[in-house]
C-alpha cells in the first residue's frame, strides 16, 4: 500500500482516504469528501503542491499512514514538500471539506473537530490559510492544480468555486 | 477484527452467511412492500483499504439519491441505501402508483416514498442483528440525501478509521424480475458493532446461519433453502 506519493510526470492523480501525493507542474490531484479534509500546500515560486486526504483530527499515538490524522499529515506534507526544494516561507495551504453530511448531533459529526485541528497545526506550523472552504451539510469534489495552487470545489447543486 | 474464530472458521465468511440471513429478512420485507417487484441479495462482505474503498466498492464521485439510517450508540453503524437520480424516481413512481417524476425537485411523497423504504429494510436488517448480538439496537428515523456517494460511505467509514486501516463493508443488490438495478445498500459498522460481531461470532459454528442462506426463486424472488 502506498500512501505518500511523489509524482513526477504530468498526470490527473485521485487522492484516497489516508493518502498524500506530491506533485509538480501541470498535475490535477483530486478527492471527494464529506467530513474528511482536503488540505493543500503549494509553493509558488516552485510550482509544486501536495494534497493530504485527512480522515480524522488526532492520531494519539496510533502508528498509521501519515496522511490519515491531521496532527501527523500536516508535517509530512510539509517535510515533502520542503524534500522537493519549496521552500518554507514559500508555502500556503488551501483547505476545503470537513462538512456533517448526517447534518445532526451524534458520534458521526467529525467535519468540525477536523477543521479546528488542521487549522490550529497549520497555524502552529506557521504555514497561513490562503483560502478555505469548509463546513456546511454538503460533500464536495476538489480538484488541485499543483502548478497554480488554486482548488476547484464542486457541490452537489451549486457551481463551481475556484480557490486562488 | 480477526479473520479466524475460536473454532478456526473464517470470520468474513460467518459475517457473510449473518447478512444472508439479514438479506433474506430484507428481501422478504421489500416483496412485500413493492409487491413482488423487487428482491435483494447480498453481494459482499469485505474488509477493504480505507485509501481505495470507495473504488473498490464503485461508488465513485457521482451524485447519488440515498437514504441513510444510522444506528445510535457505541455499538452501532450507518446503512446507506443508494440509487441513481433515475432509478430511485423510478421506485418513487412504482410505490406511488404514479408516472416516473421528470421535474429537477424532489416531491416531498416521493421522498418520503424513499425514507420508507429505507426504514423497512434498515429495521429488517437491525432485526437480523439483534439477533445476533442480542444487543438492543436503535436506528434513527432515516433521512434523504442526494449528494457525492463517496462523501456520504467517507463519512460513515470515520469511526472504523480511527482504528482501522482496513474497512468493513456489507454490500447488497436489488433486483427487479430478476434484472440487477443500479441500487445498493451499505452497511457500515462501528469499531464497536464490529468487535460485538465478531465476539458473538467466536461462539457460533460454521453452519448457524447457513439456514437462511438466499437463493433465488423465479415465483417470489428469494426463499430459503434448508442447511444441507
Amino acid at each position: 500500500m502506498v500512501f505518500s506519493t511523489v509524482l513526477k510526470a504530468k498526470m490527473d492523480k485521485h487522492v484516497g482516504m489516508g493518502q498524500i501525493v506530491l506533485a509538480s507542474g501541470p498535475t490535477h490531484l483530486t478527492a471527494v469528501l464529506g467530513s474528511c479534509i482536503a488540505v493543500t500546500m503549494h509553493a509558488p515560486k516552485h510550482e509544486t503542491g501536495v494534497l493530504a486526504h485527512v480522515i480524522l483530527a488526532q492520531s494519539s499515538g496510533r502508528n498509521s499512514p501519515p496522511g490519515k490524522f491531521a496532527d501527523t499529515a500536516v508535517p509530512e506534507m510539509i517535510r515533502m514538500m520542503e524534500a522537493a526544494g519549496a521552500a518554507r516561507d514559500d508555502i500556503v495551504a488551501r483547505l476545503a471539506g470537513g462538512a456533517n453530511i448526517f447534518g445532526r448531533p451524534g458520534p458521526l459529526q467529525i467535519g468540525n473537530a477536523n477543521i479546528e485541528a488542521i487549522t490550529q497545526i497549520l497555524k502552529q506550523a506557521g504555514i497561513p490559510i490562503k483560502a478555505e472552504d469548509i463546513g456546511g451539510t454538503k460533500g464536495r469534489r476538489v480538484s488541485f492544480d499543483c502548478q497554480t495552487g488554486s482548488l476547484t470545489i464542486e457541490m452537489a447543486g451549486s457551481p463551481a468555486r475556484v480557490l486562488r | 477484527m480477526t479473520n479466524e474464530t475460536c473454532s478456526g472458521v473464517n470470520t468474513l465468511e460467518l459475517l457473510h452467511q449473518l447478512f444472508a440471513s439479514a438479506t433474506h429478512d430484507a428481501s422478504a420485507a421489500m416483496c412485500r412492500w413493492t409487491s413482488g417487484l423487487i428482491t435483494l441479495s447480498l453481494d459482499e462482505v469485505r474488509e477493504i483499504p480505507l485509501e481505495s474503498v470507495c473504488s473498490e466498492v464503485d461508488v465513485g464521485d457521482d451524485l447519488l439519491t440515498m437514504v441513510v439510517l444510522s444506528l445510535e450508540g457505541n455499538v452501532g453503524g450507518v446503512m446507506i441505501l443508494t440509487f441513481d437520480n433515475h432509478n430511485g424516481r423510478e421506485l418513487a413512481a412504482a410505490l406511488l402508483g404514479q408516472e416516473v417524476s421528470t421535474t429537477e425537485e424532489w416531491t416531498d411523497i416521493e421522498k418520503s416514498a424513499l425514507t420508507e423504504t429505507g426504514n423497512i429494510l434498515g429495521c429488517a436488517y437491525m432485526n437480523a442483528l439483534t439477533r445476533l448480538i442480542n444487543v438492543a439496537l436503535v436506528p434513527s428515523a432515516p433521512y434523504f440525501i442526494q449528494d457525492y456517494g463517496a462523501s456520504v460511505l467517507q463519512q460513515a467509514l470515520s469511526t472504523q478509521a480511527m482504528t482501522s486501516e482496513h474497512v468493513l463493508i456489507c454490500r447488497t443488490g436489488f433486483h427487479r424480475q430478476g434484472e440487477e438495478l443500479n441500487w445498493r445498500v451499505f452497511f457500515v459498522p462501528t469499531d464497536a458493532m464490529r468487535d460485538t460481531m465478531a465476539e458473538a461470532l467466536k461462539s457460533a459454528s460454521p453452519g448457524q446461519f447457513r439456514q437462511h442462506e438466499i437463493h433465488h426463486d423465479k415465483t417470489e424472488g428469494t426463499a430459503l433453502r434448508p442447511a444441507k
